[in-house]
């Protein structure tokens, strides 16, 4: 199938090239949840500083927001339009940012990878030193705090993982949730 | 500057988080009606977002103005959420988001119910509320 929008009621639909299927909704439900207040330093790599407070934690994924901070160096992508017929939207190259770079905005997810390993998924806002905003696909191994601590609120669980699986209906390698055993 | 006087009480309820709702939405779910399905489909009768990312064909917020509630339009495809919050009950979720369109510019605004539908991905996460 050609990718292509169509437009119900007034709202744009997108037909992906795969095949949609049931059920839409994907879930799993967990009995609780640890939150962790994860404040990362000056100069920290923050998906190094990240996954490093993690390491000695009981959990399967977690889900969290960027509550305040500010970078000294960051590299995020936005969507562009691709020649991929059967994939026509994808991120771009990055935007890199240097010096006194503002959150005020931010989400993050952490799954597992196809060999169980951690994964970080983060979209965030910040504003540069010359007052222009941006959002989009923030890479946490290109983000290092400056200016002042970086402020993460993390909702960690078990049992339950985003694990990294292909989706047929995008082409896309996506995070699903699915059934764990206890870590 | 003269404030107006109360005309009701503040209701504070106390309670506790309860159980996790770890979903994700596939292309063209709503994110408002899909937490209310998924809260609904868990016997969730209120329920708070603790994650919310991905990306929207277009985004429609609104807020409320001084000619009523005025629409915010944001034209995509590939509408990332930087951030959603808010609650979900049944028929009266209140939701917030703050969007990035295709050129990095941000919005921020009411999700409108049924308008803003997942384009790739969503990965939401819902907790319960447990009212004592």
């Amino acid at each position: 199938m050609t990718p292509h929008f169509e437009t119900h009621g007034g709202v744009r639909h997108f037909i992906h090239g795969g095949l949609p299927q049931q059920p839409r909704l994907l879930d799993c439900e967990v009995a609780h949840s640890q939150e962790l207040r994860v404040e990362l330093p000056l100069a920290c790599n923050v998906a190094e500083g990240l996954l490093a407070v993690l390491h000695s934690c009981r959990y399967q994924s977690a889900v969290g927001r960027i509550l305040c901070g500010g970078a000294a160096h960051l590299s995020y992508h936005r969507m562009v339009t691709t020649s991929d017929s059967q994939r026509p939207y994808d991120y771009g190259q990055p935007v890199v940012l240097d010096g006194y770079i503002t959150f005020i905005s931010g989400a993050l997810t952490v799954g597992r990878d196809a060999s169980g390993a951690p994964l970080l998924h983060c979209h965030a806002g910040f504003i540069d030193r010359d007052g222009q905003q941006h959002g989009g696909h923030l890479v946490l191994n290109r983000l290092i705090v400056g200016s002042e601590p970086l402020v993460l609120r993390l909702c960690l669980f078990d049992q339950v993982a985003y694990q990294v699986q292909p989706d047929a209906e995008t082409q896309f390698n996506l995070l699903h949730p699915v059934l764990k055993e206890a870590s | 500057m003269t404030l107006a006087p109360h005309t009701a009480e503040s209701h504070v309820q106390s309670g506790q988080l309860g159980r996790l709702v770890v979903a994700r939405l596939k292309p063209n779910e709503d994110i408002i009606d899909s937490a209310e399905a998924l809260c609904a489909s868990h016997g969730i009768n209120c329920a708070v977002v603790r994650g919310g990312l991905g990306s929207l064909i277009d985004g429609a917020l609104h807020y409320l103005g001084r000619q009523g509630m005025q629409d915010l339009h944001v034209p995509g495809p590939g509408i990332e959420i930087l951030s959603l919050s808010g609650e979900v009950i049944a028929g009266q979720s209140r939701l917030q988001a703050v969007l990035a369109d295709a050129d990095g510019n941000i919005f921020a605004g009411r999700l409108q119910r049924g308008r803003n539908l997942s384009f790739i991905t969503v990965e939401l996460t819902l907790q319960e509320w447990l009212p004592d």
